[in-house]
């Protein structure tokens, strides 16, 4: 059993766009917003479509437990993100979690790195808020396609990350290039005990090539096409290096980058 | 709430499947409920007549590559392929919640899983060594047969009869078969004439999704199963098919995912009534429909719930 699981009822407070193609829903669920923790997820039922049976599982950045609402920084790629986007304050609707784990807290660790491209920004942002309030130093590198889709950059630099280094592919914003090339020159320099990272599964693992290389630990926040978020469907299989599968909602969705066979 | 426990406490909600004695007909369907336990978070799976669990084979299987599921209209595909931890390791990490769970009042219904007749006999064999709190085995021969080129084990009134008289002296205990949806009547026939005593479908039937700009299927294989609210009307129609054509009790299942579907089934011929696809995204569903069809029965002024049990009329 996972503490506080259930299928929550939700008011959508507040739903806006914050970048191109990324949209940032609030909604208050009191119960939820004080059991889930940073690096869980939720699985969202967006209404408006009877033959749309699925929830939409989604990352948190914010839960405010004493506001009884959780913050989720969306990108609008399918039917069930743009009828999500299409939600207006006041509407109602239900959402399963907390799902999966959480970010671990490395014992011991006084620097991390935190790595995020695209709209893994959401339990990047999520995993900073953790470590400020552990109060863990920490640099931050994020990554996007074009300055128009950046989003995160102040919230991370109010929660107190000592450095953000941007990257665009096109060069519109920060260095131009990829995530990977900017934590090359962080870990020669930087005394990470850990990196904790989220976005494109190939840009993941490249961060867990670095850090294996490194010899700094690496925690990644994997994504996969699933049911139910709390394992029962079996179908959000993550192979591993061992030759098994683990379950990304039971299991992870946060693995250690040395287990997942890239 | 109070007129639900007044049916509730009026119509008799208890059923015989083929054995399986249930506190009423609400079963959940294999590969959708894991092993039970996970579902405690969302209601008291007691009240549920029956679970049956994921199919087991007598060595744990991996399953399929990601992805594994996609999304279709009004439904999904999935391709997990019978991922599993073999009846050993299921049994060693959730005899004892399964045996609480029968204690409780709930049946637990144990699925066998093989590629060959071999194998179904070998799960089986493992079954009623490590498995002695369960009340029935369901014997799933919707998988393809690696000797014979990936046909059904259970794709022809022949096949399905190998493969049920090779594992039906070795179950002590009520033995369900669980078809394939094709070809219903002959192999319903074929599987009662064997001994089987209850049949359970429908299982999946198979589809394609393609992604038209990678032109790749959508899942990790060419085809996969299709399941949920799509295949409804499909299911009740085969469930009636089946129950014209034997003795013995249905597990009827297919896309239910409300009270109302559930009594559809009924009225078809099904003796038990089982939620599959949605108790993923409708988590309390099985306990929804347990609660609706004694109000259903009640309104329908039965006394007994056996008594709407095929009352399908023409």
């Amino acid at each position: 059993m996972s503490a506080g699981l259930d299928v929550h009822d939700f008011v959508v407070v507040s739903n806006e766009s914050v970048a191109d193609g990324l949209m940032r829903i609030v909604f208050r669920a009191p119960e939820l917003a004080s059991a889930i923790a940073p690096g869980q997820f939720v699985n969202i039922h967006v209404p408006g479509d009877a033959s749309q049976i699925l929830r939409v599982p989604l990352s948190f950045s914010c839960a405010d437990a004493a506001a009884g609402t959780v913050e989720i920084v969306y990108a609008v790629v399918g039917d069930g993100t743009r009828r999500l986007s299409e939600m207006a304050a006041g509407e109602t609707s239900t959402a399963v979690g907390p799902c999966g784990n959480p970010w671990p807290f490395v014992e011991g660790a006084h620097r991390a790195c935190i790595v995020a491209g695209g709209v893994g920004i959401t339990p990047v942002v999520a995993c900073a808020r953790m470590l400020a309030s552990a109060g863990v130093a920490f640099d931050a590198v994020v990554g996007a396609q074009t300055v128009g889709k950046l989003w995160g950059t102040d919230v991370l630099e109010a929660l107190g990350a000592c450095t953000v280094v941007v990257t665009t592919d096109d060069g519109t914003a920060g260095r131009a290039g990829f995530t990977t090339d900017a934590l090359a020159g962080l870990l020669a320099a930087g005394d990470y005990d850990v990196v904790y990272t989220c976005g494109p599964e190939v840009m993941m693992a490249g961060v867990a090539r670095l850090c294996h290389e490194a010899g700094i630990a690496c925690r990644v926040s994997m994504e996969r096409m699933m049911c139910c978020g709390f394992g029962a469907c079996g179908t959000c299989n993550v192979a591993m290096v061992d030759g098994t599968y683990k379950s990304c909602c039971k299991d992870g969705p946060v693995f250690d980058a040395e287990e997942v066979a890239w | 709430m109070v007129e639900q426990s007044m049916a509730e406490n009026s119509v008799s909600m208890a059923v015989d499947l083929g054995g399986v004695r249930m506190q009423n007909p609400v079963n959940t369907a294999s590969g959708t409920f894991a092993f039970g336990s996970v579902f405690e978070d969302f209601f008291d799976v007691s009240r549920l007549g029956a679970i049956t669990l994921k199919g087991c084979s007598a060595e744990p299987w991996p399953g399929n590559p990601a992805p594994r599921m996609c999304e279709v209209p009004s439904g999904m595909m999935n391709t997990v392929g019978l991922a599993n931890p073999g009846v050993a390791g299921m049994a060693e990490q959730y005899g004892d919640y399964l045996a609480g769970l029968e204690e409780r009042g709930c049946r637990v219904i144990v699925q066998a899983a093989g590629h060959s007749v071999e194998e179904y006999v070998a799960a089986v064999e493992l079954i009623e060594e490590l498995c002695p709190w369960a009340s029935g085995v369901e014997m799933n021969i919707s998988c393809p047969n690696i000797a014979r080129g990936g046909a059904l084990v259970g794709g022809t009134p022949e096949s399905a009869a190998e493969v049920v008289r090779a594992v039906r002296p070795r179950v002590k205990r009520p033995l369900l078969v669980k078809m394939a949806p094709v070809r219903v009547p002959e192999i319903a026939r074929a599987c009662e004439a064997e001994g089987a005593d209850a049949l359970s479908l429908i299982n999946t039937i198979n589809g394609m999704s393609i992604d038209v700009r990678t032109r790749r299927s959508r899942l990790s294989k060419p085809t996969g199963g299709v399941s949920g609210p799509a295949i409804h009307a499909i299911a009740v129609r085969m469930v009636w098919e089946a129950a014209q054509a034997v003795k013995i009790p249905i597990n009827g299942m297919g896309g239910i995912a409300s009270w109302r579907d559930a009594a559809e089934m009924i009225l078809a011929g099904a003796t038990s009534v089982t939620v599959g696809t949605a108790n993923f995204y409708d988590p309390t569903c099985a306990a929804d429909v347990v609660d609706g069809l004694a109000s259903w029965a009640a309104e329908q002024g039965v006394t007994d719930i056996n008594e709407l049990i095929g009352a399908f009329e023409c």
